[in-house]
């Protein structure tokens, strides 16, 4: 293999013997698959295929087929829509934010973290879609000119979130490839094979490593990671609007963006470590997603806990002294013991009880455990939104118009299959894209090493 | 090992990437326009009718009014089409007896009514008033075009929405003082038509349940 | 509608000339029903494929796209309600009141309402059957005609029965009578269920002038002859601001529970054996003997002291189900009082055979059984269905050698008969009627026989040897022959005047003088049973005669919102003894017989006491009724108390398809009431809450007309009129058990229902209030819903996309969802939709819009006229159906409308005030007039 491929960053030395064992790390999962691999690959594609029925039957019958009511018009498909937006939060948050922070120690799981985003905001985009009641016409929402001579209503946060969601997919999807650009390269290099060295080296766009291709790349990330950061914060923002514009007790609260933001991160952290921890067993990566990795991500899911339990605090408090009535049934009342008040307890449990775990630095030293409370958490925060969705909406302003709700098997079929859905495109990417940047760790290992000999 | 690609591979990479990027642009620009078609409008479209009714003849030769077969059109929401038994008065038996008349004959002696081709249509949650039209300064014109011209009867104005919302919103550029009566086909001066929407006292009806209910 | 009534009288006047020509010609209007659905809008989709259009061949009189309206009468149980019909090119779509009716003073039942969807039903009986095969009429003719009937049924006719429903026709009596005169011995038995008795003299009350009324065991404001025209009455005395002489006071006795109980300033729970008793005490105390001695007691003496102040002025009613002794007694107590001939007093019956020998419907039963009935006659009346179980009934026909039923649907009457003659609905048949006071009305058809039906004078014609008689021409000339018509003008005159007000002015029958007052008998009640059972007939569809109209069946019953089926009632109390929760199965059994019903637990009903209604579990043909709840009449011991009655709890349970599961106001300030102490009006209790917003600016208004709504809770009864007649004008769908369950019923307007501490329930019509500052509008993505120049919230279904964002934002949660295309398929009802409203796809937002359809046709209507439209020129169809004017509408502009005087009143006040949306809806607060003597008890 050519020697040029490892042409490091300018700014590093020359390539040492570490680098190599990092770079064949990396490039192992792309020319061998564990058999486990294949388990996964078939069980995800079977979940797809429950998706795809329920989304085709939802799409033919009508929306009637969930569990949707007057007054729960909003259910699953809104949840979820929000769940998956919030996932897709931490992989531009881990890359774009710590880069911004000068934290090295991202280099391991950021990539990771950016695939994940690209996928769960796709995944997410679907729901809003298929939640129209006449779908064929989702076009509407978009500005353009129409033979109707009319536009969409730009007072309508349904109308911001569009673009909104749209920019940040396209955004991160940016950010990852530049990122990944190097990688691609590696393999165009690394790998055996014409046609496949061919596919790797069209998406390596010529990669040669010359100084000033690492140079522009860098210049490039940089400002990109400025632009994600924001989104990052403007996205889950926005779609928090689509309730806190609408005057509905529950929704119709002012400090639900960074409450939304801080719960999007919290979910995202928690689905990357659900993610890492097998993928470094699948693929004996414990020597580039190391125990002090998982510890440090450990600690920010900690944090960011504690920040959303902040969070829930001061709304309830606001909520306790409101001069609103219904806001202050709704949070003291409806939610805590309304129809659905087991389901608020245990949201509390998952999201406030099970980071104090990560206290202990034995725990955040133990895979599985970190495992364990990334589920958990995921888990928490689709109850929360639930929360937020569905018992507001169940118990309104009027007594008389109060309904429960109760999901169909639709709703199920389309949550699990989205996770199936989510789950196979993933293991496509590990099968197919470098799943670390080797010239990150590569900085990474470099700059440990001088703080070792100082 | 040979060089992983041609060395045209830079050139063609970059010639693909403009056409990719110049159908992002085209395509939605094609269906913007297209939507503005008739084949897309249906406007100009005639039907063969199954009576070869010729306006020509009626409204253009005999100068007969519109409102004589289409009599709903000043009192009510449809201007409607003729009964039958409409055509007899004035065609004598002779006539009536004629090949083309057949329909109209059968139509007679079954009592089933003639099936004429619909050529002006609007969705069915567009509730269009004939009366509300005409009786304010609107010619038949205006919307079905020089009817009492056309050899075969179709379909004059695009009929979209946009189209509606033309007058709708700046009633004063098409409608028209009804000096000689609704078979006038004469477009007027601006000036006059203002003075004629202070004298039907026309609103600007940009409501939506102004034509959806 | 939307012009003034005279003008639209005017314009009858014109129709009915119409409606007068050669019935033949009608069937020209058959023929465009094709073109007529087509301009329907069956469908809100874009895609316009080729269609035709079918002009008439020969037009009568009519423009296509304007609607004609008939007046015609409905009779129910005999007693004819006047009606104005629309018709559009000759299909009728919509009912609306005769303002000159005595019977419906322009107002409308939820019966009436329904009745044209009645007319369209797939389900109908489409051909005479014998046995299995079609018959022609010709066939029948042959089986009636005078000598294959004398053969059979003897020259005198012994062997002859005839069941039919009550009628007041004097055209049905006429022909009745000649057929009695050929076969004198033949047995005619009129027979209705929910009327024991048919007594030569009818009770008529003034609901109005009475200050102080006891309602005992009756439903008086929400159903039986007359019940629209006595809520109009005792609603004119809930406004304390008009009211003449001040608000009445209304004291309610009964065992289960109705509206007007509901709605009582004082309720009693009694269990239904204890009724009579209870009335004998009152009595006494209203002489003057009397010594309290139970708790029941005090209340009576309160209520015998309020009465007596009000003596002459006050009023006791008897509801028609009470056994004869509580009837008796209710008289007796009004002679005490002096009420005769003053609040209540006497007419002749205008019902046929009136207090003639009517002989029971067990006799002929066992006459049937016992063989002597050859040849049976059954029309009008579903009597296998409807009549006690132990006489078996549907047995006894099946020995009829040749029974023949003409009725609406293949029933179970009709599976016991060998003969199926279809009926023609009111709307296609002429004959006449006359109403509770004996108005004398004549039934106009709007449109040729759907399913080829026959009246029943055309069938009793056959006995008479006449096989093709005009019921048309019939009808004419018994008017002629009776000559009360041919007064003042020539006959043509009168009858063409008597078409077009749709009733005979003066026709109504004198006051008789009171009958030998009885002397109150002691009431024959059984020993203490552990339960009693009251059967009812249900709110909805009644006996079961309306079971089949999807309507009816998803019309929530007031006491407890259940749709599409019927229940138990018990008490809090009873459910506990029983370990009872609602929707729990009980076993009820009378007399051997059972039946399993759900319980539902409702407060306010008397202990060991369930209540049970007539109407559901029928098993003909209909498809819509049949598998809808479980039947009651086997239960049904007749007019009789059945000591020997259980009620357990069954094993299972059972999820009601209830629309409104929470029923408190849980601090809310929906509803808002206030006592009428001494009468003076006091502002609504200002426990509101603060506003939240600042007033927002509701942008100026370009148009002068700003069209809103009062609605007075003092007024509504909660009778659900409105309902009905709000799908009916709005093509609102009936979407079934199965989604109400799921909680999308798809009522524009519902009416909500809320239990106040003071144990009165207060109906609400909740409906969309039109906000000035609407929370739908702003979240649309689309805008398919804005705000329009005149101050409508509009809806446009062809641009909304479903979100359901509006829904959400809507507090009052008005808006209904197209969950799936609940308009899809379907078969002859779809000819019932209004066509001048769009049908609504499959996921889009529907919700009231005023009936902007008929707002938007009146300001066309007036241009084309010339003159400036004025707001109350413009009646909503709930508005229009009201019976007790509580819903008013009309323009901001237009000072001194009554809606306006309404808005300004001291009672009036806007739903969810607080949250700044400003509603175009504002509600009168309801105002109760307790008893203080009772009040300080409590």
């Amino acid at each position: 293999m050519s020697a040029q491929v490892l042409v490091a960053p300018p700014d590093l030395p020359v390539t040492t013997a570490g680098d190599r064992e990092i770079v064949e790390a990396v490039l192992a999962p792309l020319r061998t698959t564990p058999p486990l691999w294949w388990v996964l690959f078939a069980i995800c594609a079977a979940g797809t295929v429950l998706w795809l029925g329920a989304v085709v039957y939802t799409v033919a019958a009508g929306i009637g087929v969930w569990g949707n009511n007057i007054p729960v018009a909003w259910a699953f498909a809104i949840v979820n829509f929000v769940w998956w937006i919030g996932i897709g939060h931490a992989g531009t948050f881990i890359s774009a934010f710590l880069m911004l922070l000068n934290q090295p120690w991202r280099a391991a799981v950021s990539r990771i973290a950016e695939s994940m985003t690209l996928i769960a905001v796709a995944i997410a985009g679907t729901f809003p879609l298929l939640h129209l009641g006449r779908p064929w016409f989702f076009y509407w929402l978009t500005p353009y000119p129409s033979t109707m001579g009319v536009w969409p209503n730009f007072k309508s946060a349904l109308a911001w979130d569009v673009a909104a969601v749209v920019s940040y997919f396209i955004v991160s999807t940016t950010f990852f490839y530049l990122g990944a650009i190097p990688d691609l390269a590696l393999a165009r290099d690394g790998l055996q094979g014409r046609r496949r060295r061919q596919v790797y080296g069209v998406f390596a766009l010529g990669w040669n490593g010359a100084g000033t291709q690492w140079r522009r790349r860098r210049a490039a990330l940089k400002i990109i990671a400025g632009i994600v950061a924001a989104l990052v914060v403007s996205v889950h923002s926005i779609v928090s609007l689509d309730f806190s514009i609408a005057q509905l007790a529950g929704w119709h609260s002012t400090n639900l963006p960074p409450y939304f933001v801080i719960g999007a991160v919290y979910s995202g952290v928690a689905m990357v470590l659900v993610l890492v921890v097998p993928i470094r067993r699948l693929y004996r990566l414990e020597s580039i997603i190391t125990l002090d990795h998982l510890d440090k991500l450990a600690r920010l899911l900690l944090t960011i806990g504690l920040l959303l339990t902040y969070c829930y605090v001061v709304e309830f408090v606001i909520a306790s002294r409101s001069s609103d009535p219904l806001e202050r049934t709704t949070y003291l009342q409806h939610w805590p013991f309304g129809y659905f008040g087991w389901l608020f307890w245990l949201m509390l449990v998952f999201n406030v009880g099970t980071p104090q775990l990560l206290w202990s630095a034995r725990l955040r030293r133990t895979p599985a455990v970190l495992a364990g409370a990334g589920v958990a958490i995921l888990a928490g925060m689709w109850l929360e939104r639930f929360i937020i969705v569905v018992a507001s909406l169940a118990q309104g302003a009027l007594p008389s118009s109060w309904f429960a709700y109760r999901p169909t098997w639709v709703d199920w079929s389309i949550l699990a299959g989205s996770l199936s859905l989510f789950g196979l495109v993933f293991l496509l990417f590990l099968r197919f894209v470098p799943a670390a940047a080797t010239d990150e760790l590569r900085r990474d290992r470099f700059e440990r090493a001088a703080r070792v000999q100082r | 090992m040979g060089s992983l690609f041609s060395p045209r591979a830079n050139r063609s990479f970059r010639e693909a990437s403009v056409l990719a990027a110049a159908i992002l642009l085209i395509v939605p620009l094609a269906l913007w326009a297209f939507a503005r078609t008739p084949a897309a409008t249906g406007q100009y479209r005639a039907y063969a009718q199954p009576v070869p009714f010729a306006h020509t003849l009626h409204a253009n030769g005999l100068r007969i009014d519109c409102r004589y077969c289409h009599a709903g059109a000043t009192t009510a929401a449809m201007a409607g089409l003729p009964p039958t038994d409409v055509c007899v008065p004035c065609h004598l038996d002779g006539l009536l007896r004629s090949s083309l008349f057949t329909p109209v004959r059968t139509s007679l002696t079954t009592s089933r009514p003639v099936a004429w081709r619909r050529v002006t249509r609007l969705a069915d949650f567009v509730f269009f008033n004939h009366a509300a039209h005409v009786q304010h300064g609107v010619e038949c014109d205006t919307c079905h075009g020089p009817v009492e011209l056309m050899s075969e009867v179709y379909q004059a104005a695009p009929l979209t929405m946009e189209w509606c919302l033309q007058c709708h919103r700046a009633p004063e550029r098409y409608i028209n003082l009804r000096d000689t009566g609704i078979s006038g086909w004469k477009r007027t001066d601006v000036a006059r038509s203002q003075a004629t929407v202070r004298h039907y006292d026309v609103a600007r009806l940009t409501s939506c349940t102004t034509c959806h209910r | 509608m939307s012009v003034p009534f005279d003008e639209m009288r005017n314009r009858l006047g014109a129709d009915t000339t119409g409606s007068t020509i050669d019935p033949i010609a009608r069937r020209d209007f058959m023929k465009l029903l094709g073109a007529s659905l087509a301009l329907a809008g069956v469908d809100g989709c874009t895609r316009m494929p080729a269609s035709n259009i079918h002009p008439y061949v020969h037009q009568p009189e009519l423009t296509p796209g304007i609607a004609q309206h008939y007046a015609t009468v409905m009779a129910v149980d005999g007693y004819a309600t006047g009606l104005l019909v629309e018709s559009h090119e000759g299909r009728p779509t919509k009912i609306e009141g005769n303002p000159d009716h005595p019977a419906s003073l322009g107002a409308t039942g939820v019966l009436e309402q329904a009745s044209v969807l009645q007319l369209y039903d797939p389900d109908r009986a489409r051909r005479i059957r014998h046995d299995a095969a079609s018959a022609s009429w010709d066939a029948l003719a042959a089986l009636l005609g005078p000598e294959s009937l004398a053969s059979r049924a003897g020259a005198r006719g012994g062997g002859l029965a005839l069941l039919l429903a009550p009628t007041s026709s004097p055209l049905e009596e006429e022909v009745l009578h000649r057929v009695l005169e050929r076969y004198p011995d033949a047995h005619l038995c009129f027979y209705a269920p929910l009327m024991p008795a048919l007594p030569a003299h009818v009770t008529q009350w003034s609901v109005g002038d009475a200050d102080v009324i006891l309602a005992v065991d009756t439903d008086f404001l929400a159903s039986g002859p007359f019940h629209l025209r006595h809520a109009r009455a005792f609603a004119g005395r809930r406004r304390p601001e008009s009211a003449p002489g001040g608000m009445n006071r209304l004291y309610v006795v009964e065992s289960s529970i109705s509206v007007t109980g509901m709605g009582a300033d004082h309720r009693h729970a009694v269990r239904p054996r204890d009724i009579s008793s209870l009335l004998e005490r009152l009595l006494a105390a209203i002489a003057g003997e009397s010594r309290p001695s139970s708790p029941d007691d005090q209340w009576l003496n309160v209520v015998a002291a309020d009465l007596r102040a009000h003596a002459g002025r006050s009023l006791v009613i008897a509801g028609p189900l009470t056994p004869p002794a509580v009837q008796t007694l209710a008289l007796a107590i009004n002679q005490a009082l002096g009420n005769i001939d003053r609040t209540i007093w006497f007419t002749r019956s205008p019902l046929a055979g009136a207090g003639g020998s009517n002989p029971s419907l067990s006799s002929i039963a066992d006459r049937m059984r016992g063989g002597d009935i050859t040849t049976l006659i059954c029309a009008g009346v579903n009597a296998s269905y409807a009549s006690e179980g132990r006489m078996e009934l549907g047995a006894a026909i099946r020995r009829v050698p040749e029974a023949v039923y003409l009725g609406l649907y293949e029933d179970e009457t009709a599976r016991d008969c060998h003969w199926i003659v279809p009926a023609a609905h009111y709307l296609e048949s002429w004959g006449d009627a006359r109403a509770y006071d004996g108005t004398l009305s004549v039934v106009q058809p709007l449109i040729e026989p759907l399913a080829g039906g026959r009246t029943l004078v055309e069938l009793l014609s056959l006995l008479l040897g006449d096989a093709h008689v005009s019921p048309y021409d019939l009808l004419r000339d018994t008017w002629r022959a009776r000559g009360d018509l041919a007064r003042r003008h020539a006959f043509e005159d009168d009858w063409r005047d008597v078409l077009r007000r749709g009733l005979l002015p003066g026709s109504g029958f004198p006051r008789e003088s009171a009958p030998p007052s009885p002397s109150p008998i002691a009431a024959a009640m059984p020993a203490t049973a552990p339960f009693d059972v009251v059967f009812r007939p249900h709110p909805r569809v009644r006996d079961g005669a309306f079971a089949n109209s999807g309507w009816l069946q998803e019309l929530p019953d007031p006491v407890t919102t259940v749709t599409w089926e019927n229940v138990a009632q018990v008490s809090a109390a009873t459910a506990q003894r029983l370990a009872l929760t609602t929707g729990d199965l009980v076993d009820i059994r009378v007399e051997g017989r059972s039946v399993q019903l759900p319980a539902v637990v409702v407060g306010g009903h008397a202990d060991d006491t369930a209540t049970i209604t007539f109407g559901h579990g029928r098993t003909g043909a209909e498809s819509v009724a049949r598998g809808a709840g479980a039947n009651v009449y086997p239960l049904w011991p007749g007019d009789r108390f059945s000591r020997d009655v259980t009620v357990s709890r069954a094993s299972g349970s059972r999820q009601l398809a209830i629309t409104q599961p929470h029923r408190s106001l849980d601090g809310s300030a929906a509803v808002q009431s206030i006592d009428a102490g001494a009468h003076a009006v006091a502002r609504p209790d200002t426990a509101r809450p603060l506003p939240l917003y600042r007033a927002p600016s509701t942008g100026d208004t370009p148009s002068r007309l700003q069209w809103a709504m009062t609605i007075d809770l003092s007024a509504c009864t909660g009778c659900g009129a409105c309902m009905v007649a709000c799908q009916a004008e709005n093509n609102v769908p009936v979407v079934g058990r199965d989604q109400v369950l799921l909680g999308r019923e798809m009522h524009w307007l519902r009416i909500d229902w809320y239990a106040q501490p003071d144990a009165a329930t207060t109906p609400q019509p909740m409906l969309c209030q039109h906000c000035e500052a609407a929370p739908c509008e702003y979240v649309c993505p689309v805008e398919a819903t804005v705000h329009s120049q005149d101050g409508l919230n509009e809806m446009v279904y062809n641009r909304c996309v479903g979100t359901r964002f509006c829904s959400n934002n809507c507090p009052y949660k008005v808006r209904r969802f197209n969950w799936f295309d609940f308009n899809a398929g379907g078969g002859s009802e779809r000819l019932v939709r209004n066509p001048d409203v769009t049908v609504r796809e499959r996921g889009v937002m529907e919700k009231c819009t005023f009936c902007v359809q008929r707002i938007r046709e009146a300001e066309i209507h007036a241009r084309a006229e010339g003159q400036a439209l004025r707001g109350s020129e413009v009646q909503t169809a709930c508005e229009q159906a009201c019976p007790t004017q509580a819903i008013l509408f009309g323009s901001l502009d237009e000072r001194d409308s009554a809606m306006m005087h309404a808005r300004v009143s001291e009672r009036a006040y806007a739903v969810l005030d607080e949250l700044g949306t400003v509603p175009r809806v504002r509600y009168l607060a309801r105002v109760r007039n307790p008893n203080p003597a009772l009040e300080s008890r409590a």
